[in-house]
């Protein structure tokens, strides 16, 4: 797709230009996990996005995980304590 | 995350409720071949199977003429589904327009010998189908045809029915294979049906590009490159798992009125990359990955076409080396818009179609999830140690929490946790997190009446780390939001303002932060617990209240409601 092309001529509101999309992405590979040190090397966006992609998954694992334990623990407690009600809300 | 595509189910039900009563027997697929067949010869829609019946007598007559699939020689006796004439019906109908359309018909009955070779047994059987077609076809294991057999044979043998429609909408890619097909349709087309189906034979779809020839295994490649990813993806995995035979079978079917409807266009839908189930993930990784290949290709190869056409002779060096460099651009291209599709999926509520304001939602959700992560974590480890820990620790939090106070006024620290009161794991969780973060709030110092410290919320917008924190009584008496509201350290101090005299002596604020929805804060007392929170747009969850809530667990002791500043929400 030629982009490039397509984005210089049109001179819409949204021009949305490649250094743009190189710094949210270099933002992206900020949040990333990983080793920090050589991180400027991954510098393809698929990559970045690739890994992207993994961590959110993980990050929804970790949360369904995370919910399934603290409902766990709050089926062993009181449901009318403070504990439970903070549990709850965590839990969404 | 909901990435399968609602295509599908629509597609699904549209087709089950067709092929309500269809009994799905093998041989009854082989029947329905031939019924089936029969229709597009004739140009009618006999939708019953006796119809077909019937209709098989004239089709074996016909059968000669169209693509002559063995199998529906065989199968056409059987004929025992009508449902599958109904079902197609309604995907045929489209075919039916064209009844003049060989390619069609091959293509059409490609599928179906397709489709039905998955039997095994059927295919065997059907093999025989000799009035129609000339060679009858190996029992399918071989395939001949380079192009890998269409895995929904396989399928076909557990479902032949489904299989069957969705490889008949797949092949509603008339040119792509057609060409291959008018000439030799019975010959070849058996025999590459009977291959493909067959058994094992189950390669993924991908090659489409290269389509032999020579026999229908081409057109079933042609349909298959056409509905490329879906049937691939979704015969394989029904291949691959038995026990998903419904579930690809939906998947197939539903896709095929998909592509069917979409007629013989060469894009590949992104289905693949949706859809397939979990248990199926090496193979659709697989299939995502060729289809992503293949479509490329295929727009590779069109382009091309296209690129040599306009430029002719001309340098044809420096065109060949720009046309590869333009389809390896190309191609990076394709991928990386696949990864932001496969990322705007995961993100929940993501309306924005161009790239940049998705990766900032992308990042923003991203922080969230972290932040929510943090925090759920955190509360697990914490409310075990609640109660009977807080009341334990208080004493020794406050002389070290006016210390630390101090300390903290006006600074950038990175986040403290509860030293003492937060177990060991706990600690380093919500400090390692918010270091990752890279959020520099010092945790804030809340003495009153010894309250235990809170937590800064890491995603907070920038506080005014100085003095709202860290006085704690004269501040908090006095101190009027300064920050705007947004500012958690404004509700904390809110929290502890009004409430210093009901706090005083038992309620203190255990912890609080970014609970990923909201900024909460835990006020611990002596005989209750309130949560006093703000919603935050991110989270999957919320329920959505906008405004600052408090859920007091024990009314008496707790005034906070009153208390609660409307602080609106920081995002």
């Amino acid at each position: 797709m030629s982009s490039r092309r397509s984005r210089q001529s049109s001179s819409g509101a949204s021009r949305i230009t490649d250094d743009q999309i190189i710094q949210l992405i270099s933002k992206l590979q900020h949040l990333l996990p990983g080793t920090r040190i050589q991180r400027s090397n991954k510098s393809s966006a698929s990559k970045v996005l690739q890994e992207t992609c993994t961590y959110v998954r993980s990050l929804h694992r970790e949360v369904d995980d995370l919910s399934d334990r603290l409902s766990q623990l709050l089926s062993t407690i009181d449901a009318d304590s403070p504990e439970a009600s903070i549990i709850r809300s965590l839990i969404m | 995350m909901n990435h399968y595509v609602p295509d599908f189910e629509m597609d699904e039900d549209y087709l089950l409720s067709d092929s309500s009563n269809l009994r799905r027997h093998k041989k009854s697929t082989m029947g329905d071949e031939d019924i089936m067949e029969l229709l597009w010869q004739n140009g009618q829609v006999v939708m019953q199977s006796q119809n077909q019946r019937s209709a098989g007598n004239r089709k074996s007559e016909m059968m000669p003429s169209t693509a002559g699939r063995e199998i529906r020689s065989g199968a056409m006796e059987d004929e025992t589904t009508p449902c599958n004439l109904f079902m197609q019906e309604d995907e045929m109908v489209s075919w039916l327009h064209y009844p003049s359309d060989d390619n069609n018909l091959d293509m059409y009955l490609h599928n179906n010998d397709i489709m039905y070779s998955g039997l095994p047994s059927s295919s065997s059987g059907v093999i025989p189908a000799p009035s129609s077609q000339p060679p009858p076809p190996p029992p399918v294991v071989s395939v001949p045809s380079p192009r890998p057999p269409i895995p929904p044979s396989k399928r076909v043998e557990e479902e032949p029915n489904l299989p069957k429609v969705a490889n008949f909408l797949h092949f509603s890619k008339p040119g792509k294979g057609n060409g291959n097909l008018t000439g030799s349709a019975p010959a070849k087309s058996n025999k590459a049906s009977q291959a493909v189906t067959q058994s094992t034979v189950v390669e993924s779809n991908d090659r489409p590009v290269n389509e032999p020839p020579q026999s229908r295994a081409s057109l079933v490649s042609g349909a298959n490159i056409g509905c490329r990813g879906s049937m691939s993806s979704f015969y394989g995995a029904g291949t691959s798992s038995a026990g998903r035979e419904p579930e690809t079978y939906d998947l197939s079917a539903s896709s095929s009125p998909g592509t069917g409807g979409s007629g013989a266009s060469a894009s590949v839908e992104p289905l693949p990359q949706k859809p397939p189930p979990a248990t199926e993930d090496r193979k659709r990784k697989g299939v995502d990955t060729d289809d992503t290949e293949c479509y490329s290709e295929d727009v590779e190869f069109e382009y091309h076409e296209a690129k040599k056409q306009k430029r002719g002779s001309a340098s044809t060096k420096r065109t060949r080396a720009a046309e590869v460099h333009n389809l390896s651009e190309r191609r990076r291209r394709d991928r990386i818009n696949e990864k932001m599709k496969a990322l705007q999926e995961l993100i929940p509520r993501c309306n924005k179609t161009d790239k940049a304001s998705m990766l900032d939602e992308a990042i923003e959700y991203l922080k969230s999830l972290q932040m929510q992560v943090q925090m759920m974590s955190m509360g697990y480890n914490m409310v075990p140690m609640m109660f009977p820990g807080v009341q334990r620790y208080m004493p020794t939090m406050a002389p070290m929490g006016m210390g630390m106070g101090m300390d903290h006024v006006g600074m950038s620290r990175p986040m403290v946790p509860y030293p003492q009161v937060l177990p060991g794991p706990a600690m380093p969780n919500p400090a390692a997190a918010a270091a990752h973060l890279g959020q520099r709030f010092p945790v804030p110092q809340f003495q009153m009446a010894g309250q235990v410290p809170v937590m800064r919320p890491t995603g907070s917008p920038a506080a005014n780390p100085s003095d709202p924190m860290m006085t704690p009584f004269p501040v908090q008496n006095g101190s009027q939001p300064r920050v705007p509201f947004a500012d958690p350290y404004q509700q904390q101090y809110y929290i502890g303002l009004p409430q210093t005299q009901m706090l005083q002596p038992q309620h203190k604020i255990v912890c609080g932060g970014w609970d990923g929805a909201k900024y909460a804060f835990y006020v611990a007392s002596t005989t209750s617990f309130t949560r006093i929170s703000c919603q935050s747009p991110y989270v999957q969850n919320q329920t959505g209240m906008p405004a600052v809530t408090s859920k007091p667990s024990s009314s008496k002791d707790v005034k906070d409601p009153e208390h609660h500043p409307t602080s609106k929400p920081p995002n």
